[in-house]
C-alpha cells in the first residue's frame, strides 16, 4: 500500500502540475534566502489576493461560460466600498481610541466590500448578462466577452465621474506592533490580509466541495442540462455564481486597501494577473487557481526584487506565453478545457 | 390519471416537430413510444420534461397543470428524465451523481435510502462508488444515468433511448433493471429504437411518425399489427 | 433574370464602382468626407484634429474586423501592435535620418513580423484564448516601451517629426481619409476573392475546414499578418501626426475604443466600423470637450453604447442596415444604395 503510495507520488513530481510546484517551491526558498523573508512575506499577501480573484474568475469560467474582463472592476468596488466604510470609522477611533471599532471597526469594512461586491454581481447579472442569455446564445462566449468589456469601462468610467481619480487610500487598518516571524516583521494588516482570503478560500473550498448548493455550482458547471433535470434551478445558480465570483474579487479589493488606494483603474492590474492564474491553471480548477495564484505572485515579486519594478508587465506574460505554447490547456490541465473552444 | 398530453405542438425555434401529439398514462403502466428516426420521440420527451417549451397544448401530471414549466420545476413535481445523452456530471464520483439525482429530496436519511436502494439494483454502481463518471464504460454510465433518475424517488421516468449504443448484453440488463422499477410501482414512459424488445416488454405503445401519433395500443396488438410489422419490423 | 445580360447592362461606371468595392452611396460617403474640411464649423483646425482621430479609429477597426469578423479571433493587444510600428517607425526616423514616409512603411513591416509571431503563437489556441494570448503579448510590449527608457524615453515619450512639415491638419485630414479607404479596399479584395471563403470556413469550423482541405495554418497566419501590418502602418501616421509618442497609446483601454467602434459598426462588415466612426468618435470628443468638467462622462456613453449593441442588436449598425434599410422599393433609391446589382 505504501509502495503504491510512493509511486503515486513520485509520478505526480513528474506531471506538469507537481514540477511547477517543485520549481515554484525551490525558487521561492532560494529567492528568499538571497533576499530576505520580505520577498516571501509579499509573495504571500499577493497571492492570496490573487487567489481570491481567480476563483472568481475560474467560478465565472467554468459555470457561466463567461471570459470575464471585468473582474478587476469588483475589485475595485470592494475597496471603493472599504473605503467610505472605513473612513467614518477611523475618524471615531481617532475620538475614541478604546472603541471596540479598533479592532472590529476594519471587519466591518472589509464585510462592507464583500457584501457591495455580491450586490454589483446580482446587478451585473439582473441588468447585462441575464438580458443577454434571455436573448440570445448564439456565439455566447465571444458576446459576453464583449460585453465585460463594456461593463469594464463603464464601471471604471463611472467611478471617476462620481469619485473621481484620485487616489482614495488608508495608512493602515490595524494599529500595532508589526508581528516578527524568523526575523522579518510583518504588519498586521499583511497578516490579516493574508489570514482573511486563506480563511475564505478554504470556506469557500469547503462550500464547493461539500454542501449541497455548492455541488449544485459544480453540476451545472459540468452538465447544464444535466443540473436542470435534477432539479437544479438554474436561474437561482446562475444568480447565486455571479454574486459570489464578485464578492470574492470585492473582498480582495477591501482587504488590500492598505496596499492598493482606490482609484477608477485599479482593477487593471488583478485583472490580467488572475488572468494569468487561470490560463496557467487550467480552466475551471478551483484548487489550480489557487496554487497558480502563488505561483504568479512568485513571478512577479522575483521579477520586482531582480530585474526591476515596471517589468512584472513583462516577465511574467512572457512566460505565460511560453507555457501556452507547449501546454495549451494550462499546467494543472483539465477536462473542462472544452468549454472555451464553443 | 397520472400524466395527460393533450395536443401538445412542439419543437425547436421556427421548426416544429410534434404535431397535435396525446397520450395518457396511468399510475403504474409501463408504455412505450417507438417510431422511426426523426419521428419526435425524444422531443416528446424533452417537452414533458420541461427542456423545451411548447408551442400549444398541455401536459397534466397528477391533476396539474405543468405545461411550460422549466425542466427543474418538472423535476420537483416526481417526474424524472433520463435523456439519450446521459447528462451525466464527469468530472463527480458516481456517488456523488447520485446524491445530485436526489437534489429535491432535503433530508439525509431518505437520501440514503434512495441510494442504498440503488445501489442493490445495480451492485456495480456500489462497487464503482468512489469513480469518476466520466471515466466509467458506456453501460456503466447508462445504468449510472437511470440510478440517478431513480435517486429522486418519482412517480414517472421519461427514458430515452435506454439501449443506445450499447452491446445486446447490456441492452438486456438495463432492460432488466427497468423491469425491477416497474415491480417497485414507478411508472414508465419508455423511447426505443429497438421495437421488438420494447414492445415486448411494455404493456401499451405509441406509434409516432411525423411528430404525430399515428397508433396505439396494447403492445402485443401492437407487435401482430401488419403495418407496424411492415414499416418497423420489415417483416 | 438572366446574369449575363445583366453583366453587359453594368455601365463602365458602374464597374470601376464594384471593382472599387462602392456603392453609390459609399462614394457619395467618400466625397463628402473629403469635402468635410471646407465646410464650416468643420474647417476649424481643432475640429479636424478630432476628424483626424475618427480616421484613425475608422481605419483601425476595419483592420481589426478583418481578423475579428472574418477569422472570429478578437486581437487584444491591437494598439500595441500598432504602437509596435509607430516606434519602430519613430526611430527610424529620429536615429536614422529615414523619411517619416519610409519609417511608416518600416512601421508596418515591424508590426507585421509581430503579427506573424503572434499568428504563429496563437495557432493551436482558439477563441477566447488567443484573444487572451495576444492581450499578454500587448501588455509585455507596453510594459517594453514603458521601461526601455534608454531607447523609447518610456512615459516621458518620444518627440517624433511630422509627415507634413506644417502646422495645418489639411494634409494629415487627407491622407487619414485615403488610408482609410485603401485599407478598406485592399481588405474587401482578400475577403472577396477566394480566401474570404476560407477564412468563413476556418471561423466556423477549424477542423472541417482542415479536412475539407483548406489549410488553416496559412489562412490565419496571413490573415493575422495582413492585419498587423495595416496597424502598423496606422501607428506610424498616429506617431507623425501627433508628434510625440507615449507606452500609453498600447493600453488595452484603447483598444477596447477600436474593438467597440468595430462591433458597433457590425462585424464581418469592414464597412460598419469605418462608417460608425465618423459621427460617433466626433460625439464623443464633443462631450469629452463640452463636458469637460465632468471626466469619463464619454466613456460611460461609450460603453453603455456598446452594452446596448451586444445585448439588443450583436449584428450591429452593418445588420441594421441591410435588414432595414438596403432594400426600398423605389428603384432609383435602390440602386443608389446597392449600386448595380449582378444578380436580380
Amino acid at each position: 500500500m505504501s509502495k503504491h503510495n510512493m509511486s503515486d507520488t513520485v509520478t505526480w513530481l513528474k506531471s506538469a502540475p507537481g514540477l511547477s510546484i517543485v520549481i515554484s517551491i525551490v525558487v521561492a526558498v532560494a529567492a528568499t534566502i538571497d533576499a530576505g523573508p520580505y520577498l516571501l512575506v509579499n509573495m504571500v499577501v499577493t497571492g492570496g489576493m490573487l487567489a481570491l480573484v481567480a476563483t472568481g474568475l475560474t467560478l465565472m469560467l467554468g459555470v457561466l461560460n463567461i471570459p470575464m474582463f471585468a473582474h478587476g472592476e469588483y475589485f475595485m468596488i470592494g475597496s471603493l466600498t472599504a473605503y467610505y466604510i472605513f473612513t467614518p470609522i477611523s475618524e471615531f477611533i481617532l475620538e475614541h481610541p478604546d472603541s471596540w471599532l479598533v479592532t472590529f471597526g476594519p471587519f466591518i469594512a472589509i464585510l462592507g466590500a464583500l457584501i457591495g461586491g455580491a450586490i454589483a454581481g446580482v446587478i451585473s447579472e439582473k441588468l447585462v448578462f441575464g438580458p443577454l442569455r434571455r436573448r440570445s446564445t448564439d456565439n455566447w462566449v465571444m458576446n459576453s466577452f464583449l460585453l465585460t468589456v463594456g461593463v469594464s469601462v463603464l464601471l471604471v468610467n463611472l467611478h471617476q465621474l462620481i469619485f473621481g481619480a484620485d487616489f482614495k487610500g488608508i495608512v493602515g487598518y490595524w494599529q500595532g506592533m508589526p508581528i516578527s516571524i524568523a526575523g522579518a516583521y510583518i504588519s498586521l494588516d499583511r497578516a490579516l490580509a493574508f489570514i482573511i482570503s486563506a480563511v475564505i478560500v478554504a470556506l469557500f473550498y469547503l462550500f464547493m466541495t461539500y454542501t449541497r448548493t455548492g455541488m449544485a455550482i459544480r453540476a451545472v458547471s459540468q452538465d447544464i442540462t444535466g443540473a436542470e433535470i435534477v432539479g437544479i434551478d438554474i436561474e437561482k445558480i446562475v444568480m447565486l455564481t455571479i454574486s459570489l465570483a464578485c464578492a470574492l474579487a470585492a473582498v480582495a479589493g477591501g482587504s488590500l486597501l492598505f496596499m492598493y488606494p482606490s482609484y477608477p483603474t485599479v482593477g487593471l492590474e488583478p485583472l490580467y494577473m488572475a488572468w494569468f492564474v487561470v490560463i496557467l491553471s487550467g480552466l475551471g480548477n478551483i484548487l489550480g487557481a489557487v496554487a497558480g495564484a502563488f505561483i504568479v505572485s512568485l513571478l512577479k515579486v522575483i521579477t520586482m526584487e531582480y530585474v526591476g519594478a515596471g517589468w512584472d508587465f513583462v516577465v511574467p506574460s512572457a512566460l505565460i506565453m511560453l507555457i501556452l505554447i507547449f501546454k495549451p490547456s494550462g499546467i494543472f490541465g483539465s477536462d473542462v478545457r472544452g468549454v472555451l473552444d464553443k | 390519471m397520472l400524466l395527460e398530453v393533450k395536443n401538445l405542438n412542439a419543437g425547436y425555434g421556427y421548426l416544429q416537430i410534434l404535431r397535435d401529439v396525446s397520450l395518457q398514462i396511468d399510475k403504474g403502466e409501463y408504455v412505450a413510444i417507438v417510431g422511426p428516426n426523426g419521428a419526435g420521440k425524444s422531443t416528446t420527451m424533452k417537452t414533458i420534461a420541461g427542456l423545451i417549451s411548447p408551442m400549444s397544448g398541455s401536459v397534466v401530471f397528477n391533476g396539474e397543470d405543468i405545461t411550460g414549466l422549466s425542466g427543474s420545476a418538472v423535476a420537483k413535481k416526481g417526474i424524472s428524465f433520463v435523456s439519450e445523452e446521459m447528462n451525466l456530471f464527469v468530472n463527480m464520483t458516481v456517488q456523488e451523481n447520485l446524491y445530485m439525482g436526489a437534489y429535491t429530496i432535503k433530508e439525509k436519511h431518505l437520501k440514503n435510502e434512495r441510494l442504498d436502494f440503488v445501489f442493490e439494483l445495480f451492485p456495480r454502481l456500489a462497487e464503482r462508488r468512489k469513480q469518476l463518471a466520466g471515466t466509467m464504460s458506456g453501460g456503466e454510465r447508462k445504468m449510472l444515468a437511470i440510478g440517478r433518475g431513480m435517486m429522486s424517488n418519482p412517480s414517472l421516468m421519461l427514458v430515452d433511448e435506454p439501449s443506445f449504443g450499447l452491446a445486446p448484453q447490456l441492452t438486456t440488463s438495463v432492460f432488466a433493471s427497468l423491469d425491477v422499477l416497474i415491480k417497485n410501482g414507478v411508472t414508465i414512459l419508455l423511447v426505443e429504437q429497438n421495437v421488438t424488445k420494447t414492445l415486448a416488454v411494455t404493456g401499451r405503445g405509441y406509434v409516432l411518425e411525423n411528430g404525430k401519433v399515428g397508433m396505439e395500443g396494447n403492445s402485443a396488438d401492437l407487435a401482430e399489427d401488419s403495418y407496424v410489422k411492415k414499416v418497423f419490423l420489415g417483416v | 433574370m438572366d446574369t449575363t445580360t445583366n453583366d453587359l447592362n453594368m455601365n463602365l461606371f458602374d464597374r470601376v464602382l464594384d471593382k472599387l468595392c462602392l456603392t453609390p452611396i459609399g462614394l457619395a460617403g467618400l466625397i463628402l468626407l473629403l469635402l468635410l474640411p471646407f465646410i464650416p464649423p468643420f474647417n476649424q483646425e481643432y475640429m479636424l484634429r478630432w476628424l483626424i482621430y475618427c480616421g484613425f479609429v475608422a481605419a483601425m477597426s476595419v483592420g481589426f474586423d478583418f481578423t475579428a469578423g472574418y477569422i472570429n479571433i478578437v486581437n487584444f493587444g491591437y494598439m500595441a501592435v500598432a504602437g509596435t510600428g509607430g516606434y519602430t517607425s519613430a526611430l527610424l526616423v529620429i536615429n536614422a535620418g529615414l523619411s517619416p514616409w519610409i519609417a511608416m512603411l518600416a512601421g508596418g513591416v515591424s508590426s507585421a513580423v509581430l503579427g506573424l509571431i503572434i499568428g504563429m503563437i496563437s495557432l493551436r489556441l482558439r477563441g477566447i484564448f488567443a484573444a487572451c494570448l495576444s492581450w499578454f503579448f500587448g501588455l509585455a510590449v507596453m510594459g517594453l516601451a514603458t521601461k526601455m527608457v534608454w531607447l523609447t524615453r518610456g512615459p516621458m515619450g518620444l518627440r517624433t517629426p511630422r509627415l507634413f512639415e506644417t502646422e495645418s491638419n489639411f494634409p494629415f485630414y487627407f491622407l487619414i481619409i485615403i488610408l482609410v479607404y485603401l485599407i478598406y479596399l485592399i481588405c474587401k479584395w482578400v475577403v472577396r476573392s477566394k480566401m474570404g471563403l476560407a477564412f468563413q470556413a476556418i471561423a466556423q469550423n477549424m477542423d472541417a475546414a482542415r479536412t475539407s482541405g483548406i489549410n488553416p495554418v496559412f489562412y490565419r497566419v496571413f490573415n493575422f499578418t495582413m492585419s498587423c501590418a495595416i496597424a502598423g502602418v496606422l501607428g506610424g501616421f498616429y506617431a507623425h501626426f501627433y508628434g510625440i509618442l507615449t507606452p500609453d497609446m498600447m493600453h488595452t483601454s484603447k483598444t477596447v475604443e477600436i474593438l467597440a467602434v468595430a462591433y458597433i459598426g457590425g462585424r464581418g462588415s469592414l464597412w460598419g466600423g469605418a462608417v460608425v466612426a465618423f459621427p460617433f468618435i466626433f460625439l464623443m470628443e464633443i462631450v469629452r470637450s463640452t463636458l469637460s468638467h465632468l471626466p469619463g462622462l464619454n466613456l460611460v456613453i461609450y460603453a453603455l453604447v456598446l452594452i446596448l449593441v451586444m445585448i439588443y442588436y450583436p449584428g450591429g449598425f452593418s445588420y441594421f442596415y441591410d435588414t432595414h434599410i438596403r432594400q426600398p422599393k423605389n428603384r432609383a433609391l435602390r440602386y443608389f444604395l446597392n449600386g448595380r446589382e449582378a444578380k436580380a
